[in-house]
């Protein structure tokens, strides 16, 4: 058995109400890329989890180089040349790179030949080397409030191979990158190969494992449920063992009828926070029954754009309508009660409050019209009966159904419990800004068909979102938003995929 | 001129060390309201050593004074181990925990200054009397016009105030146990990942917390009073964390912040005789300090930065 370099035998995880690794057996062996895949709530993450000693098993063993693991703790897994990237970055924001990698483990120096002090300069040095060696471009020096949040996960990775790490978990890595930046990750990765490192991939993205992955293992529901070589196996393959059912990848989508313009968006700028012109004289609009895509590669402006419909952000100048009423100087509430729903990109700032129940979430958008509050006082009887109602339409799990705190709930469920609550509104607007970021396939299959649900129900529809085969999929029209600037809009079936991509880098018609 | 600069001097130091006091716990992300406590219990403390000591010493020695400095120091850290052990051990709220322990302070020394003068001393009272501190003036530095000022008639803390100030930098800045500890304010997360002990290192800084302010305490009570009690620090704690707040939850802009509280302090005092001011407005210019720091702090607020994670209840399992 020691050609694996980490093995864990029957391996069974519990927590309060539900089994978060189920009897799972597995090897990795030395010097592979080794894909972990599921949708969200597999338990993949408690399964690394447990190989980096953050969680105890409450059954089975592992064993790494041979060795059983005695004792649960990241410090032993690092000793043991274990590194793990986690989903949610650590690290201190006011300190520079150098100072957040040697955190822990500072190299010292005698100041006059006794005062001990951190040697900060040697480290420069070891981390300027380090990341030249396997290409990662970064400048110790440099703070970390500076960087993007690709720079950061470098950082992060620089912090496990200055721990001498062999075995590297990565936890999600691509959820928050472009597709540029996601390339460059994957060559790091296969860089790491090369040098001999085990690489662990936790990750839900197909086309990833496909594209890196030597093996890979596919949890569903805690358990293990398939083993296969990436090179023999197809992405469809993977996909159905993953979900446990047959996908279909392109959603049936009905021949468009389009009734009445209902949101109507006149000659739009947005400012930043600075002050500065994200937005810039926008106009578009969009009818009953349509799918209206603004696609864009991230910080165009999209998201202001929709932010500033939603009453987010305060327009600069221009007009907003939705049907005859213009709504450019309401309230948001006033907006709401107008006709929009609102599907933020960032579900747990602007979504959801992470520390209330997930019926009182529910019920943000209703909670102070009657039957929920009559004369003042709140009926949380009437919260929860129609919390049950939309967790039951909705497919929304959860720990303990509608009093499960939302921050406890995977990204999915949180993501569909926002949905529910703003298409519950019934409003004719609905904005959905990135309604599908770091949600896996089953999920993402879902939220697109309620989409298009929607549509078909006569609801005018602007959809914001980075991923272009999403906007090829769902879209009737297409906007292509550039600095700020709408450089194209038409209908979808007139674009392909790779003139919008065109657009989207700037390119301009002759 | 010369006068202003001597209080001023002698106000601003000792409000300082406490300041520092302050920076250490709260950079380490623990809340710190209960630096007018920890003064007052360290300072108590080392009053006490003073008074049941008074006989072993000659009259006039100054050896009392710089025990009474390491007891007051002792004491603190001792005092602040409530606070520690609340906010670390029992994840209570800092600022109840914070107000919680000045009022403690308070009631208690009040308490067992009036009871020790009792029992032991068999006299009604609620003050320690100690010696007054002798005072070091430097020839020829003291001759020169304006900065003289700096050299006449300052108390010998002072310096040792200035000692430990550098050191608190050096270890706040240059060790490895401020590196951490500067990290458990921003993302302790991030400290724990790094395989530190974060209870361990907030409690360590909170005791450091607790040990600069009785030393900041007893020095307040050698130089402005010469006596221990009650009346003597109240107030002084928040005013000292008035100028870390000011001085940006950092040394140097503190000690500036604590420079010009202590000299507007002695500005006042310096007005009040050149008027001839009845008594009663006397404590209306003692309000200066405090209506300056109102005033500062409008309008330096919105460029001072908090520590990221500071307050925040550090909870391992959280995601």
């Amino acid at each position: 058995m020691d050609e694996y370099i980490v093995e864990m035998r029957h391996v069974t995880k519990r927590f309060p109400g539900i089994v978060a690794n189920d009897d799972v057996s597995l090897g990795i062996k030395k010097g592979e890329i080794f894909a972990l895949l599921g949708e969200n709530g597999a338990g993949k993450s408690t399964l690394m989890s447990i190989l980096f000693g953050m969680y105890e098993p409450d059954e089975g063993e592992v064993y790494i180089r041979g060795k059983k693991v005695e004792v649960f703790s990241p410090n032993h897994a690092t000793a043991m040349n274990i590194g793990m990237v986690h989903q949610h970055f650590k690290l201190v924001s006011n300190y520079t790179i150098t100072e957040n990698i040697i955190l822990g483990m500072e190299t010292k120096r005698r100041i006059g030949g006794f005062l001990p002090a951190v040697d900060v300069a040697s480290a420069n040095k070891k981390v300027a080397e380090l990341s030249k060696r396997f290409g990662l471009e970064v400048n110790p020096t440099q703070k970390i409030e500076d960087l993007n949040v690709s720079m950061q996960q470098r950082v992060e990775i620089l912090k496990m191979l200055y721990r001498e790490a062999e075995i590297l978990i990565f936890d999600e890595p691509t959820a928050v990158l472009t597709p540029q930046e996601i390339e460059f990750l994957l060559d790091i990765i296969r860089e790491m190969r090369r040098r001999g490192k085990t690489i662990i991939l936790i990750t839900h993205k197909l086309e990833e494992i496909k594209k890196v992955a030597d093996r890979c293992a596919i949890l569903c529901r805690g358990r293990l449920v398939g083993m296969c070589d990436v090179a023999e196996t197809s992405t469809k393959q993977m996909a159905e063992m993953m979900v446990g059912r047959e996908v279909s990848f392109a959603q049936e989508k009905l021949p468009a009828s389009f009734g009445e313009t209902l949101l109507k968006v006149e000659h739009l700028s947005v400012n930043n926070a600075d002050g500065f012109p994200v937005v810039n004289d926008v106009s578009f609009s969009v009818r009953r029954g349509e799918i209206f895509a603004i696609a864009g590669v991230a910080g165009n402006g999209q998201v202001e754009v929709a932010d500033a419909i939603a009453g987010l952000v305060a327009a600069a100048g221009g007009r907003i309508f939705i049907g005859e009423q213009e709504i450019t100087d309401e309230t948001v509430r006033q907006r709401n009660e107008h006709g929009l729903a609102y599907i933020p990109e960032d579900r747990q700032t602007w979504g959801l409050i992470l520390n209330f129940t997930l019926s009182e979430n529910l019920l943000l958008k209703r909670y102070y019209q009657e039957p929920y509050c009559v004369k003042g006082v709140l009926h949380r009887e009437k919260f929860d009966e129609k919390s049950r109602e939309l967790i039951e339409a909705f497919d929304i799990r959860s720990g303990q159904g509608e009093q499960t705190t939302v921050r406890s709930m995977s990204g999915g469920n949180q993501q569909k419990a926002i949905v529910a609550r703003e298409l519950d509104q019934n409003a004719p607007c609905i904005v959905f800004v990135q309604p599908t970021r770091g949600l896996d396939i089953g999920a993402i299959e879902h939220i697109h068909s309620q989409i298009l649900a929607e549509r078909d129900k006569g609801k005018a529809i602007l959809l914001v979102s980075l991923e272009l085969d999403e906007i090829m999929n769902l879209a009737d029209t297409i906007g292509v938003i550039y600095n700020g600037q709408l450089l194209k809009t038409a209908p979808a079936e007139e674009l392909t995929a790779n003139e919008v991509g065109r657009f989207m880098m700037g390119v301009r018609e002759e | 001129m010369t006068d202003i600069i001597v209080n001023g001097m002698s106000f601003a130091l000792p409000l300082f060390i406490i300041a520092v006091g302050g920076i250490f716990s709260e950079r380490s992300g623990v809340t710190n309201l209960a630096l007018e406590g920890f003064l007052g219990a360290g300072a108590f403390i080392g009053a006490l050593f003073v008074v049941l000591t008074s006989g072993w010493f000659s009259p006039g020695s100054q050896v009392p004074m710089y025990l009474a400095m390491v007891f007051a120091m002792i004491g603190g850290a001792l005092y602040a181990v409530i606070h520690a052990v609340l906010c670390i051990k029992f994840k209570a709220n800092q600022v109840i925990s914070g107000v919680v322990v000045n009022i403690l302070a308070i009631a208690l020394t009040d308490f067992l200054t009036s009871q020790v003068n009792a029992g032991i001393f068999g006299q009604s009272s609620d003050k320690f009397v100690m010696t007054v501190s002798g005072r070091l003036t430097f020839q020829p530095l003291a001759n020169i016009p304006v900065i003289g000022g700096f050299f006449t008639n300052v108390y010998p803390f002072e310096f040792i105030i200035i000692i430990v100030a550098m050191i608190s930098w050096y270890v706040m800045y240059r060790s490895r146990f401020g590196l951490r500890l500067r990290a458990c304010g921003d993302n302790p997360y991030a400290v724990d990942a790094a395989g530190c002990n974060v209870g361990r290192l907030q409690f360590a800084a909170v005791m450091i917390s607790g040990a600069l302010s009785g030393l900041g305490g007893m020095c307040f009570a050698y130089s402005v009073f010469g006596n221990y009690s009650v009346s003597i620090y109240t107030g002084y704690g928040y005013l000292a964390i008035a100028a870390m707040i000011f001085g940006n939850w950092k040394i140097p802009f503190t000690l500036g912040a604590c420079l010009l509280f202590g000299f507007a302090r002695a500005a006042g005092y310096w007005l009040i005789q050149l008027m001839g001011l009845p008594g009663a407005y006397s404590d209306l210019i003692m309000t200066l300090p405090y209506v300056l720091t109102l005033l500062l702090l409008i309008f330096f607020s919105k460029n001072n930065r908090a520590p990221r994670a500071l307050g925040e209840i550090y909870d391992k399992g959280k995601r």
